[in-house]
């Protein structure tokens, strides 16, 4: 299965990934319905992007108490609208807070890879974001740790 | 935090929708703010308005024009602080967190236009704004915070005397968020203290800094502006053609020979090509020949010489910001913004510094306390050459400060920001200074007559600059650096040093800077044809802006802007270069070249081409009429003509 | 074949069918037993304000069932469970034989014993048939009272607002959510809720239920009568274990299971509300009477149940509500009076953290802020993940005492995904619903 690999080194917190997601998600630049997100390390510095990984578990799909959430082709776990009531109960069962909620449609939604073609990767102006056949890994957790120990220094 | 005064604009305010719906890529409303009365209230602006004026400086202009009379100089409570974005800020353009800031500045007190980055542009639209309008002065010390619909002037008191990274810092932890979630643009101690160049400062390192907008907020005692990144949407007409044209930017600026270096490396390529050709200032303009090996300023080892991290603007591609953290002396570890050109000129070639660690600590010293680095540059680089020459003594001084001196450059910066003994007189800025100290000293500052300073160039070589820094509207560049110039029918070469060869090229190439500056993007990312441009913003809006229609634009807005400037007794007769700015360099590529003697015929040049009057500097009334703005000729010239 | 008997057609019950299905070496025989048709207890607050249909709540047509090749008892209740012969004796007398049964029988509302609770215009919000009651009785304009200011009450909340009814919540406790948030958190929910123009009553002892003229009177042992139109008692609910005296099951607060949802007789699994088993967090016995542990206990007592040898590390308490847009979240030992407590409050926004610590691991935390802040949501998973893997924080605490709210550079640092990718719950990858294999 192919899956977003991250390689945090190369991100800048531009944050074009953000708005390439809020458009395919909801068709307007609209970050805040964004379901990769970038947050910043060292301070204000150092930024990596994050998103789901497509756990094998998939908490939020085996949470769901309506099976709103399916595997779909891309193999990523995916919200089927007309089934979610919005209960987020899968937004706490997910470990990893990448389920998110929408209270302008009140349903769930995440990152479902869109269909096979992620617009994060294509808008990514430095290939932070790639899309590729690898087993899906904790990408950023030792650039973070790694960079993050200023900020700790720093205290 | 208590909020001195709370209103939530109000919806119910606005207009139904019954007129032409809002064009794609604005929020719609401008955020006005009465720091006098506190009151904070959000008013739409109609698409014909969003058509004519776009946004940034086009917007800002207007708002000046309308708002600011001859008798509100820059300290004045009715005086506008306009900040304001543009109809790609926040869309996925390269380098749209753009914000523009347009006031009567305490430099010239007149006319101002200076932009900066980051992420402010972006959050201020996504909360629902494309502007914000400050007028009144606070009774005590606020922030301005804005998050979504709530927006409220909050107590600053903690806030004072931090510098603007510190402010960024504590408003961060106090608020919960972290890196762009929260843009911060505020004044250091410089713009609390009334520098007269002290700056408006951002998001770590992005800086609107010219002509002392950062003192205006410090006379209105607004510390800081604070937005929440906001959750509303933007639309874009057609949002598939608005990608493409924005990858089509990115592509030509990652392709085109005449922007790739600059893609690349941002602007540090300048220190070692500028060199070359005379137009690096290096001490004070006593020389342009460096004394070290320029093997260190090459752009790759000026980058690849400390630890580096990419810190980019919204959605924007270019390897230009970075984050660096210096690698020796006696900072080491001290986490700092990358210089630009600019930076790497007026806190090291200007003051005769040539360590790039020490410089690109002291770069970043100025952006904290709220300095503009240009004039900071001319003036600290004036004080040593001064000090050399006996004009300024040591115990005027209270330290030794001689060229290189970088420390000591730190400590000048604290006597300025704090209006200590001789920095009381710094702190007017290079003109006012010169003219206190007198001459043998005023012979060797580089200003202008109208009290603003050049970029960080020798402009005795770059003769370009010179005649936009002093014929602009806004007392700096108004039509910078040819991009493309034969889109507009511009030549691609004139001899640098034919006067009147240069003069028709500046005002050939009017107008593209003023329309760059209105749509809410980075002059960096701009460096591409402005047809591409035009389809971006179109794409964004729905109107189809012909490049044509884009220069005029832009150059009616440079008429309003000298309009404002002529109101505010800026006349044609400041429009010269100090003696030492317009001196001849003795040594260098434009060794012996003189600008002096053809100065006059630049100007009467100039002023044929753009079509304003020699004599009273007003835009003709058929230039009016040329550009759109028969108003403007009315209200000029009376409605006789 | 292998006979299982499931007995109880919720969550937890539903999921074992399912892994039973999934996970089964051989084709087995299963029943299921079920009061009600299989539904969905989450959902039923979305049924209440209209915005799905009622056929939204079913988790398992009938037609599904069979697909499943499950026979069902639907409508009966167990009424007996006799462990030695293996044997369960339905409420009309039917016998089921089972060489493995699951005990998943869920619990029910208990209203207050408060004179007038059972009359006329009295609710509870438990099961579809009182949720189908509630529906019928609310219209826009509605005076609608909630006895009970805790975590049913408030699922509930938001619905009853979106029929247009206007409403009271009544709690006898001095605070409102007294099991789900701290103090401040209270607080701030009673504030906002204020703000939402929702009238609140806290420490307030209803002393009767009187009809007057269709309606209903509140009496209060203060005074200030309430006339209202709807009343829901959200007073508490009772696990369903009565129907197990004499079976022999060793039952504490709930029946105890070991780490395969066994209970103390070998073929006698237990799970969801009924079942008390190993809390993730603490290492101790416990009762979390919450969706995703009887989701979590099911699916386990179904693998073992199959034939494969599935342990469970232990359940997680977990909660969230919505509140008119801002959302609540509990995580873990939330109330551990032996934790240290790191808080940051932003009462403008309003935003709430709770982080707290047995040594440098996070074991509980609260998290309050608004809907539309998505980096509310971020950190509401983040700070399960942390509690759930484990982590040691060390190299960050101090940095999460100087700012709660900075969780996120701390879990993605720590590497917590690194620890959590490799966590499932069987030993294996998730199916999609609806791919579970109708025979093997």
């Amino acid at each position: 299965m192919r899956v977003l690999k991250l390689t945090p080194d190369k991100c800048t917190g531009c944050l074009r990934c953000e708005l390439a997601c809020a458009y395919m998600q909801t068709g307007e630049f609209q970050p805040a319905k964004s379901v990769i997100r970038v947050s910043p390390f060292e301070g204000h510095t150092s930024y990596a992007p994050y998103t789901c990984t497509q756990c094998a578990e998939g908490w939020c799909m085996t949470a769901c108490p309506v099976g709103a959430i399916t595997i779909t082709a891309a193999g990523a776990k995916d919200v089927l609208d007309d089934k979610c009531v919005g209960c987020k109960l899968c937004t706490i069962a997910c470990p990893y807070g990448t389920m998110f909620y929408d209270p302008d449609t009140r349903k769930a939604f995440k990152c479902n890879l869109c269909g096979g073609a992620p617009a994060c990767a294509d808008a990514c102006p430095t290939a932070a974001i790639t899309y590729e056949e690898v087993a899906t890994a904790d990408w950023i957790g030792d650039f973070a740790h790694e960079r993050a120990a200023r900020v700790l220094a720093a205290r | 935090m208590p909020a001195l005064r709370t209103s939530t604009p109000s919806r119910a305010k606005h207009p139904a929708s019954a007129a032409a719906p809002r064009p794609g890529g604005y929020a719609g409303k401008l955020l006005r703010v009465n720091l006098t009365t506190g009151k904070i209230w959000s008013e739409p602006w109609s698409p014909e308005d969003m058509r004519e004026l776009i946004g940034g400086v086009g917007l800002g202009a207007r708002i000046l024009y309308r708002e600011v009379p001859a008798h509100v100089h820059w300290d004045h409570p009715e005086n506008r602080l306009v900040l304001a974005t543009g109809p790609l800020a926040g869309l996925p353009v390269w380098g749209t967190g753009g914000l523009t800031v347009v006031t009567r500045g305490a430099g010239t007190d007149g006319p101002t236009s200076t932009q900066a980055n980051g992420f402010f542009g972006a959050n201020l639209k996504y909360s629902g704004y494309d502007a914000i309008i400050v007028q009144g002065v606070s009774r005590k010390w606020v922030y301005l915070h804005i998050h979504d619909d709530v927006v409220e002037l909050r107590d600053a008191s903690h806030l004072l005397g931090k510098d603007t990274w510190q402010t960024q810092d504590l408003l961060s932890a106090e608020y919960g968020l972290s890196g762009h979630q929260l843009s911060v643009y505020s004044i250091g101690p410089a713009g609390e203290h009334l520098v007269r160049f002290a700056a408006i400062q951002g998001d770590y390192g992005h800086v609107a800094s010219k002509n002392g907008c950062g003192a205006v907020m410090g006379k209105k005692k607004l510390k800081a502006v604070a937005i929440v990144r906001g959750t509303h949407g933007l639309a874009a007409a057609d949002p598939r053609g608005l990608v493409q044209a924005a990858d089509d930017i990115a592509h030509d600026l990652q392709t085109d020979p005449t922007a790739r270096s600059l893609y690349e490396y941002g602007t540090l390529p300048g220190v070692v090509n500028l060199h070359k050709l005379g137009m690096l200032p290096i001490k004070n303009y006593t020389t342009n020949v460096s004394p070290v090996d320029l093997g260190p300023w090459e752009a790759r080892r000026l980058r690849e010489g400390f630890d580096h991290r990419g810190h980019q603007c919204n959605a924007c591609g270019m390897h230009h910001c970075h984050m660096q953290v210096i690698r020796s002396g006696p900072h080491t570890g001290t986490l700092v913004d990358e210089p630009e050109y600019e930076g790497w000129s007026g806190a090291g070639w200007t003051i005769g510094a040539t360590d790039p660690q020490a410089v690109s600590w002291l770069n970043t010293e100025l952006d904290r306390a709220g300095l503009d680095v240009n004039e900071f540059g001319w003036l600290c680089g004036w004080v040593m050459e001064c000090v050399e020459k006996g004009y300024i003594t040591r115990a005027q001084l209270g330290f030794d400060l001689r060229w290189g001196d970088v420390e000591g450059a730190r400590k000048l910066v604290d006597l300025i920001v704090h209006r200590r003994g001789l920095g009381a007189v710094l702190a007017e800025g290079v003109k006012r200074a010169a003219a206190k100290l007198g001459p043998p000293a005023r012979d060797c500052a580089v200003y202008t007559l109208k009290g603003a300073v050049p970029r960080g160039h020798d402009h005795r070589a770059r003769w370009h600059e010179m005649l936009d820094t002093i014929t602009s509207g806004t007392s700096t560049l108004e039509t910078g650096n040819p991009v493309h110039p034969t889109e507009v029918g511009v030549p691609a070469r004139v001899d640098p040093f034919d006067g009147v060869a240069v003069a028709k090229m500046v005002a050939g190439l009017r107008g593209r800077l003023g329309f760059e500056d209105s749509l809410g993007i980075c002059i960096f990312t701009t460096r591409t044809r402005l047809e591409n441009l035009c389809r971006a913003l179109g794409a964004a809006t729905g109107w189809y802006y012909t490049v044509d229609e884009a220069i005029r634009f832009g150059r009616r807005t440079g008429a309003i802007l000298r309009a404002c400037s002529l109101r505010c007794g800026i006349t044609p007769a400041t429009e010269y270069p100090s003696t030492r700015y317009a001196s001849i360099p003795v040594d260098g590529p434009a060794k012996g070249q003189s600008i002096v003697e053809q100065w006059e015929k630049m100007l009467d040049t100039w002023y044929a081409e753009v079509g304003y009057d020699r004599k009273t500097g007003k835009p003709l009334p058929a230039t009016c009429k040329a550009l759109g703005a028969e108003w403007l000729a009315k209200e000029l010239w009376g409605r006789s003509r | 074949m292998t006979r299982h008997l499931v007995i109880g057609g919720g969550t937890a019950g539903m999921n074992a069918l399912r892994t039973i299905r999934e996970e089964e070496g051989e084709r087995s025989e299963i029943t299921l037993v079920s009061a009600e048709r299989p539904y969905s207890r989450m959902v039923l607050p979305y049924y209440l304000d209209r915005s799905i249909a009622e056929s939204h709540v079913f988790t398992a047509t009938a037609a599904v069932l069979a697909e499943w090749n499950v026979k069902t008892q639907l409508g009966r209740r167990a009424a007996a469970l006799d462990t030695r012969a293996g044997v369960c004796t339905l409420d009309d007398g039917t016998k089921l034989a089972y060489d493995d049964c699951l005990v998943a029988t869920g619990s029910s509302a208990v209203r207050a014993p408060v004179p007038g609770a059972d009359g006329r215009g009295v609710h509870s919000f438990w099961t579809l048939d009182e949720a189908r009651g509630v529906l019928a009785h609310i219209a826009p304009g509605s005076h609608v009272v909630l006895i009970g200011a805790g975590f049913i009450a408030f699922t509930i909340l938001n619905s009853i607002l979106a029929l247009g009814a206007r409403l009271t919540i009544v709690e006898i406790a001095p605070r409102i959510l007294p099991r789900m948030i701290d103090p401040t958190g209270a607080e701030l929910v009673e504030g906002w809720l204020r703000r939402h123009g929702v009238a609140v009553r806290t420490g307030a002892a209803v002393t009767r239920i009187e009809d007057r003229g269709g309606r209903r009177r509140l009496r209060f042992k203060g005074g200030r009568d309430i006339l209202c139109d709807v009343v829901i008692m959200a007073t508490g609910i009772k696990t369903n274990l009565e129907w197990l005296a004499g079976s022999g099951l060793r039952v504490n607060r709930g029946i105890v299971v070991d780490e395969r949802l066994r209970s103390s007789v070998a073929n006698v699994y237990a799970a969801g509300d009924v079942a008390e088993g190993r809390d993730l967090v603490t290492g101790e016995p416990a009762i979390h009477a919450i969706e995703p542990t009887a989701q979590e206990h099911g699916r386990v007592a179904g693998a073992n149940m199959a034939g494969r040898d599935a342990t469970y590390r232990g359940s997680l308490s977990m909660n969230i509500v919505e509140v008119c847009h801002l959302d609540v979240a509990s995580f873990g030992a939330w109330d551990d009076p032996g934790a240290e407590a790191f808080t940051a409050v932003r009462r403008e926004r309003p935003a709430y953290r709770k982080l707290l610590w047995r040594g440098d691991r996070l074991t509980g935390a609260l998290i309050l802020g608004r809907s539309s802040d998505v980096w509310t949501t971020n950190d509401i998973g983040m700070l399960k993940g942390l509690v759930q893997s484990g982590n040691s924080l060390a190299a960050w605490k101090e940095h999460l005492r100087g700012n709660p709210f900075d969780v996120k550079p701390a879990f993605i640092a720590s590497r917590t995904t690194a620890t959590l990718l490799p966590l499932t719950l069987l030993g294996r990858a998730s199916k999609a619903p609806g791919t579970t294999p109708v025979a093997v």
